[in-house]
């Protein structure tokens, strides 16, 4: 095995990926015809980017967030705002809906970073609280539980972008980069010093380590990328209103990562797919009442069967590093020796 | 023997079906899709809707007829994500030519973004959000909006000598609409809001809000609650001894005020579309079978409403058939004039939203019972 064997590899899962995203799934969609496919083929998206952002700071930084989706609901609400009120063009205001969501998650992040384990979740739950209940009582500036109905629809360059199919690969080719940026996060030796911060903080201190920095940053990216989920959640729904970015959210966004996997990202986004198709999937069985029960029983079997998740951290680690990035370096005898990040 | 009879029964049960089977298949079967909570926060609604909807189709199926009709539901759990994934999925459906619900005006509004894209009517029996109906031409309600409501309380509460009121809503786009629509009317009178707060649903106690209302000494308290916080609210008055004289809105209409708050209900003044012990046949008919039915008291208002918008639908259906396509079930829709329903006759104005006749209600004796003032 040598170093262009990893990289033609890397390559291959690459291209797999891509061409199942852009090519195979919008093919079946398109055979299968049906808009509610694609619909819910954007929410997975969507929720996958959600479930990937919180994996990076409570999956590998091991920080519990209960608020995440505070951030979620700025960026929907930064993104509705911005399309209405200054009438900002969609494409515009996804990455400035991801800025605003990073900004608060920055402000929010510097008194509360001291803070560890159940104490931190405590506060990042406060502070979801309070985002949620700003959105639903400063009526003047969010129109409170009314909600923002965006009239103005997704044209750019003369395609409609709420029409299923551009809707689709809009939201994929956005959700695609975002993942792929957490994704050269938590794998590199970035992800490795989140990693040791996670396993023991003073430990990670003492071996130079900036450990609130870290938590800062992580925290931060995390929140922008939540935001682009929200701008993206708004413009696809073209309504949004406080309801959708409550506290349950927090917790269905964590039930993902948990159930994917803590620290696994393949894991965080398989959870997404479970937790949003699995419903709509029982509803064509007409399941009715025990849609969410049943819902109810594949987590606590999975907790209970699977702790470590569907897909653990460390054989989604040890995958990942093998097909897309492991680091190599010459021994004194001339072979390659296997160790760390590419 | 007895083995052989029973097949012999079953055989000729079978070949009678057959029998009938072209028959029936002559009459063509639209579907009609509805949206709403059968699970989650607020399923005791979508759930009354669904039996509501179900004695309807059922009154109708009795009536014979040519044609047949479904309704196919689905449980949105008055979630957004899950009410457009309906939304697509009843668009989806050729077969499905008109959609009633959701519940929440946050689902319908967000569902309204799909139908109007793909040019399907929708009719909700509650959505009041002052938007929903202005998304596009496809969307239409079953519900007096507050704009109706709100002036004709505050004339009601002004020419019975209150001058001073206090005014609580929940914090819902509902609630907004509550307060809003209200006091600009009962200001424009020459009335005060001496009061104005909104609370969470589902707040257990309202005592500091009761408390500060006292303080203001006002001559009487609007309110805008379901039944579950009016319960607790009035409770709660009567804990606290204060005895201003409470108004509410046709949203806290229900014999399950009452059951919840007991005496304590008592004097509650409030506008309503419907009253089950209204004598007029429909009316009866629907009280009659919903009891039949769900094996409960008195059904109040948004049931009556759900079966209303039903029977809309379904007279919207019959006046477009045999030509029932999504455009001209809207179009039959829109034509809506002067419906005989249990919450009133129903016509829908220029924007979709129906006009319908509010009485005036009281609490007396354990029952609503229609007042003069």
């Amino acid at each position: 095995m040598n170093a262009s064997d990893t990289t033609s590899r890397r390559w291959l899962w690459t291209g797999l990926i891509l061409t199942g995203l852009f090519v195979i799934v919008p093919l079946l969609l398109s055979l299968a015809g049906r808009s509610y496919f694609y619909q819910i083929a954007n929410t997975i998206m969507i929720f996958a980017l959600l479930a990937a952002s919180m994996h990076l700071v409570t999956g590998v930084a091991g920080l519990l967030q209960l608020g995440h989706a505070a951030f979620y609901g700025i960026g929907g609400y930064g993104a509705a705002l911005l399309a209405t009120h200054f009438k900002l063009s969609f494409a515009a205001t996804i990455p400035l809906a991801g800025l605003m969501a990073a900004l608060i998650a920055f402000l929010v992040a510097v008194p509360t970073m001291r803070l560890v384990s159940i104490y931190f979740a405590v506060a990042t739950l406060g502070i979801g609280q309070m985002l949620h209940v700003i959105t639903l009582n400063w009526v003047a500036v969010t129109k409170g539980p009314n909600g923002i109905l965006l009239f103005g629809g997704m044209k750019l360059f003369d395609i409609d972008f709420s029409k299923p199919v551009p809707a689709y690969y809009l939201v994929a080719v956005i959700v695609a980069a975002c993942v792929y940026v957490i994704h050269r996060l938590s794998h590199s030796y970035y992800g490795n010093a989140l990693r040791a911060l996670r396993e023991d903080d003073q430990c990670a201190d003492a071996m130079g380590i900036n450990t609130p920095r870290l938590k800062l940053e992580s925290f931060t990216v995390s929140g922008f990328f939540a935001g682009v989920a929200g701008a993206l959640w708004a413009h696809t729904a073209g309504y949004i209103s406080p309801a959708d970015f409550n506290f349950n959210v927090s917790i269905l966004i964590l039930s993902m990562v948990v159930l994917g996997g803590l620290g696994s990202l393949p894991g965080s986004i398989l959870g997404a797919i479970i937790l949003i198709g699995l419903p709509e999937v029982l509803r064509e069985f007409k399941a009715g009442d025990f849609r969410n029960i049943i819902i109810g029983v594949v987590l606590f079997g999975v907790i209970l069967f699977q702790p470590r998740g569907l897909i653990g951290e460390v054989s989604a680690l040890d995958f990942i590093r093998n097909q897309f990035g492991l680091g190599r370096k010459a021994r004194s005898d001339g072979k390659q020796m296997r160790v760390g990040w590419l | 023997m007895k083995n052989r009879r029973q097949l012999l029964a079953l055989g000729s049960v079978l070949a009678l079906g057959t029998l009938g089977l072209p028959a029936y298949a002559q009459q063509p079967t639209y579907k009609i899709g509805y949206q709403l909570p059968l699970t989650g926060n607020t399923a005791q609604y979508g759930i009354d809707f669904k039996n509501a909807a179900e004695i309807a189709l059922d009154q109708f199926a009795k009536a014979g007829k040519s044609f047949k009709v479904e309704i196919v539901f689905e449980d949105s759990r008055s979630d957004t994500k899950e009410g457009v994934a309906i939304a697509r999925k009843f668009v989806d459906d050729k077969s499905i030519v008109g959609v009633l619900g959701d519940f929440t005006s946050g689902v319908s509004i967000a569902s309204a973004q799909i139908y109007k894209e793909a040019g399907m009517p929708q009719l909700s029996q509650t959505a009041s959000h002052p938007d929903y109906t202005k998304v596009s031409e496809w969307q239409f309600r079953n519900i007096t909006t507050q704009a109706q409501e709100g002036p004709l309380n505050a004339e009601w509460l002004y020419a019975s000598g209150y001058r001073k009121v206090a005014v609580i809503a929940e914090q819902t786009d509902w609630g907004q609409t509550v307060v809003s629509n209200f006091a600009d009317k009962f200001k424009a009178l020459g009335g005060q809001v001496v009061f104005s707060e909104f609370f969470n649903r589902g707040l257990a106690d309202f005592r500091p809000i009761i408390t500060k209302i006292a303080r203001d000494k006002p001559d009487a308290i609007y309110t805008g609650y379901f039944y579950e916080d009016g319960a607790q609210f009035l409770k709660q008055m009567k804990q606290l001894s204060v005895t201003i004289p409470v108004h509410s809105t046709s949203a806290s209409y229900n014999q399950q005020l009452i059951t919840l708050a007991g005496a304590d209900a008592e004097g509650m003044k409030l506008t309503a579309t419907f009253l089950p012990n209204n004598p007029s046949k429909n009316v009866q008919d629907f009280v009659a079978a919903w009891k039949a039915k769900t094996g409960q008291a008195e059904p109040g208002q948004f049931p009556a409403q759900a079966y209303d918008a039903v029977n809309i639908m379904l007279a919207a259906l019959e006046r477009a058939h045999p030509n029932v396509t999504r455009k001209s079930l809207r179009d039959q829709l829109a034509a809506t004039k002067n419906f005989p329903g249990v919450t009133g006759d129903t016509t829908f104005d220029a924007d979709r939203e129906p006009s319908k006749k509010l009485v005036r209600a009281q609490v007396k004796n354990g029952a609503f019972v229609a007042v003069e003032k």
